[in-house]
């Protein structure tokens, strides 16, 4: 009984990292890539140059 | 307004929770079924707790940083076995909060050191250890021989370690520092209760050469030569594979 | 620092340092025959001192209201202040722990200067006391660069600072005394672990607070970096340090963990301090710093995004690669090695995209050594992360592994990788923070710079050749079958390497040394910036001309 647990638990770590992995990249991807998320990619790029060296009051 | 604030702050948040998340899955699953190791391992009967006095020496083993440069784990290969004994196992180091396998090996591997050398070699050496070894870079540990060891703290000591899972019993909890003092003085009254406690192999010698006196040298060799002793676990598929 | 805070602030902070004052005397009561009641009373004495400090700035004027027109830069000073003097007292105990291991005699047979004690004072002092405040005082001052929103309160972020400094001091006094846990690079006892942690929800919150209060919608990436560093550090340094301590009054404690748990625990730890402290911190420095003194964005910033979310994800699986061929069950090694082998993906993607940065912009990289502290740092990042997959395959580990190939792996890493970059973002901030129009002299720092890429070559160099000769002694076999070197053999063969190795981190202290006269001439002497617009541009290597100028 006890030793199930083991095995279950090794079973599951092996088994469930790959789907995990593939998972992920593809979130990963899919965020880094679509295409409305590209204009503030490239604006966050660009605002670390601005030289206003204050912090904005509104 | 308050829209415009609210999706900020879950932005945020929400890149907090990915990044727990992420990160903390990996641990999860390559730790957690080391918790459940204990099955499949086979287990030691014969695994006995160190005496009051080999933890004390552990102790200062710990606090003098010798891990840094000694490891306690012989792997599993051929020049490794031959140099310095079988390889470890899992369960020879069971009871030990925490593991000092260690990383680096400025000097040797001492897991299996225990009744490799006599005490006085080991007092000679960690006296100065060019005395012995010419050529070796160890630091001289010479105040040990002077330092006197701590032992009232050392109920204390052995409560803890049962609190995190170490076998020791309120016999010999209540005995600490007397069971310390006996180790070191075999002709002394508290030395029987040593053996009665941890068994009759047990060493109970003068480590130091000076039966009076209980100084850190006295621990710190009990230690030494009780490493790889606690189980003869690690030599048993040695011998059945000969067979 | 006092007139800074307003008054409310100044009531808390009193109220802080009584209740600290109150735990270090009943610390020192509690332990009076342990090192532990030693620590009370060094906490107690501090807080006295601060509350000395707080009560005589307390009916000074409150800070004006237009105090929150400009971003809050006085703990980022001290930060970077804090980081150099650290640099150097954790430079200068590695280099005398590297003279002990040619000459071992040179310890006046006194207990704190052994090896065994000095050793986490320099591991501890450099990756906690060097990195740890650059890493906090850069984190300011990007948080609130690119969240452009100043930093919500005065008082917290003096908290987090000196809270952490004084956390540093405890771990590195305490090694002195041998309070000391043995889990590498988590050595501190209980009572500092828990210190530690108030410290770090502080920062933590503090961040969050001043994420939640920025004007653009998207977070920045290099905040990403410092995110993960600051979350993924707390989680690993929590679990890490469960232990139970012997006694109330005793500095000993006991880890929840024993044998084969506790060694995965310890490595997992170990090397995601690696991952999350030394790397991804560093990145998220990298990503503000390089880019502003290059004057060009990021190269891609969605190959920064990747790279982040891949670093987060592969390095957490990669930690049991420190314990190929033990009694770590064999599937656990080979998940590490597979992991370690995958991680070099981000890792590159990284390197590389600091790297492209820089296109475009070579001819500053010439002339600015501020500029080349940042390229060799990516350059080393490159070379070191490669060199760590590689060591995380199995037969590679048999040889290197308890080698001082890891020495020197580790080096490539701390010295090419993680000082470089420091002293790059560090030399960058200073004339921005103190207003001044560039470094006191550019000479020095490319004095510096040189030191530190000799010393850094030297060092790496003498270990590789050390390691791998050790590794081959420990192995070789002779004719007839036994082994053919003593483990003394090997040691003597080590001796030259060890001494080119000290001469190697000497050179990389100088050069700090050098950093730190040139920070402080430039603290008081470099004339000031003439508008305050200037001051966030980056100044070019002082003296010298850009090309067509």
């Amino acid at each position: 009984m006890m030793s199930i647990d083991h095995d279950i638990l090794v079973w599951f770590s092996k088994s469930f990292g790959l789907f995990y992995l593939i998972a992920l990249s593809i979130g990963v991807l899919v965020y880094a890539y679509w295409p409305s998320n590209k204009k503030s990619f490239d604006q966050a790029a660009q605002a670390i140059l601005v030289d206003d060296d204050k912090p904005y009051r509104g | 307004m308050f829209g415009f604030h609210y999706r900020l702050e879950r932005k945020a948040i929400g890149l907090v929770l990915a990044i727990i998340g992420v990160a903390s899955i990996g641990g999860i699953v390559e730790i957690a079924p080391l918790f459940t190791i204990h099955q499949t391992v086979e287990d030691a009967p014969d695994m006995r707790v160190y005496t009051p006095l080999e933890l004390a020496g552990r102790n200062i083993y710990i606090r003098e940083g010798c891990y840094a440069c000694h490891s306690q784990m012989i792997r599993t290969l051929r020049d490794e076995v031959e140099r310095y004994g079988p390889y470890s196992l899992a369960v020879e180091s069971k009871y030990d909060h925490p593991m000092l396998w260690g990383s680096k090996r400025t000097g040797p591997d001492i897991a299996r050191l225990g009744g490799k050398y006599s005490d006085d070699w080991h007092v000679a050496h960690l006296n100065n250890p060019r005395d012995v070894v010419p050529e070796s870079v160890m630091p001289a540990y010479r105040f040990l021989s002077r330092a006197e060891l701590r032992t009232d703290d050392l109920s204390n000591h052995l409560k803890a370690q049962r609190r995190v899972g170490v076998p020791y019993s309120d016999d010999m909890i209540a005995n600490a520092a007397a069971d310390a003092y006996g180790q070191a003085a075999p002709d002394s009254p508290q030395a029987e209760g040593v053996a009665k406690r941890y068994g009759k192999a047990t060493n109970i010698r003068a480590f130091d050469g000076k039966p009076k006196d209980l100084t850190e040298m006295d621990a710190l060799v009990a230690y030494l030569q009780i490493l790889g002793r606690l189980t003869d676990a690690a030599y048993k598929p040695m011998a059945s594979a000969e067979k | 620092m006092v007139a800074q805070l307003t008054k409310n602030e100044r009531q808390i902070a009193l109220v802080i340092l009584l209740v600290m004052a109150a735990v270090g005397l009943a610390m020192a009561a509690g332990g009076r025959n342990d090192p532990f009641g030693v620590h009370g009373a060094l906490v107690m004495v501090v807080a006295i001192l601060g509350m000395f400090g707080v009560i005589s700035g307390y009916y000074a004027p409150e800070p004006p209201e237009d105090r929150l027109d400009s971003y809050y830069d006085a703990p980022s000073k001290f930060g970077i202040i804090a980081a150099m003097i650290w640099a150097v007292i954790g430079m200068f105990v590695g280099d005398w722990v590297a003279w002990l291991l040619a000459y071992p005699d040179w310890t006046f047979d006194a207990a704190w200067a052994s090896f065994g004690r000095l050793r986490p004072v320099h591991t501890s002092g450099v990756i906690f006391g060097f990195g740890g405040n650059a890493l906090i005082a850069t984190s300011f001052y990007v948080m609130q660069r690119t969240t452009r929103a100043r930093m919500p309160d005065q008082l917290s972020p003096w908290f987090v600072l000196l809270g952490y400094n004084l956390f540093c001091v405890i771990a590195a006094t305490g090694y002195l005394m041998g309070v000391t846990q043995s889990k590498e690079y988590a050595e501190p006892e209980w009572y500092a672990d828990i210190w530690l942690v108030i410290v770090w929800v502080t920062y933590f919150v503090l961040y969050m607070r001043t994420l939640a209060r920025r004007k653009e919608p998207h977070i920045y990436v290099s905040n990403w970096y410092y995110l993960a560093f600051i979350l993924v550090v707390a989680m690993l340094h929590i679990v890490n340090n469960l232990a139970v301590p012997i006694a109330w009054g005793s500095a000993k404690s006991y880890s929840l963990f024993a044998g084969v748990q506790d060694a995965m625990t310890e490595w997992w730890y170990g090397h995601n301090a690696v991952a999350f402290f030394l790397t991804s911190g560093f990145l998220g420095m990298l990503y503000y710093y390089m880019p502003k003194r290059a004057q060009r964005p990021i190269y891609s910033y969605r190959m920064s995004i990747i790279s982040f979310w891949g670093i987060t994800f592969f390095y957490m699986w990669a930690g049991s690669h420190h314990l190929h061929y033990t009694a770590l069950p064999q599937w656990v090694q080979s998940l590490g090695m597979t992991f370690s082998v995958m991680l070099l993906i981000p890792s590159w993607v990284s390197a590389g995209n600091a790297l492209m940065t820089l296109n475009g912009a070579w001819h500053r990289v010439r002339d600015d050594a501020v500029l080349r502290f940042m390229m060799v740092a990516a350059v080393f990042y490159g070379l070191s992360t490669f060199e760590g997959s590689f060591m995380a395959i199995r037969p590679v580990n048999s040889l290197s592994h308890y080698t001082d190939w890891t020495v020197g792996h580790v080096h490539a890493g701390a010295l090419g990788w993680v000082a470089m970059i420091t002293f790059g973002a560090i030399y960058a901030s200073v004339p921005w923070l103190w207003k001044r129009q560039a470094m006191y002299s550019a000479k020095l720092v490319e004095a510096h710079f040189w030191l530190a890429l000799a010393g850094t070559v030297i060092y790496v160099f003498a270990m590789w050749n050390s390691g791998i000769i050790q590794g081959l002694m420990w192995r070789t076999y002779n004719e007839s079958g036994t082994l053919a070197y003593s483990f003394t053999d090997s040691l003597i063969a080590m001796h030259p390497y060890y001494v080119a190795r000290a001469i190697g981190g000497l050179l990389f202290l100088l050069g700090a040394v050098v950093g730190c006269y040139n920070i402080w001439m430039t603290i008081r002497t470099a004339p000031s910036a003439a508008p305050e617009t200037a001051a966030d541009r980056p100044v070019l290597g002082g003296a010298v001309l850009q090309p067509g100028e």
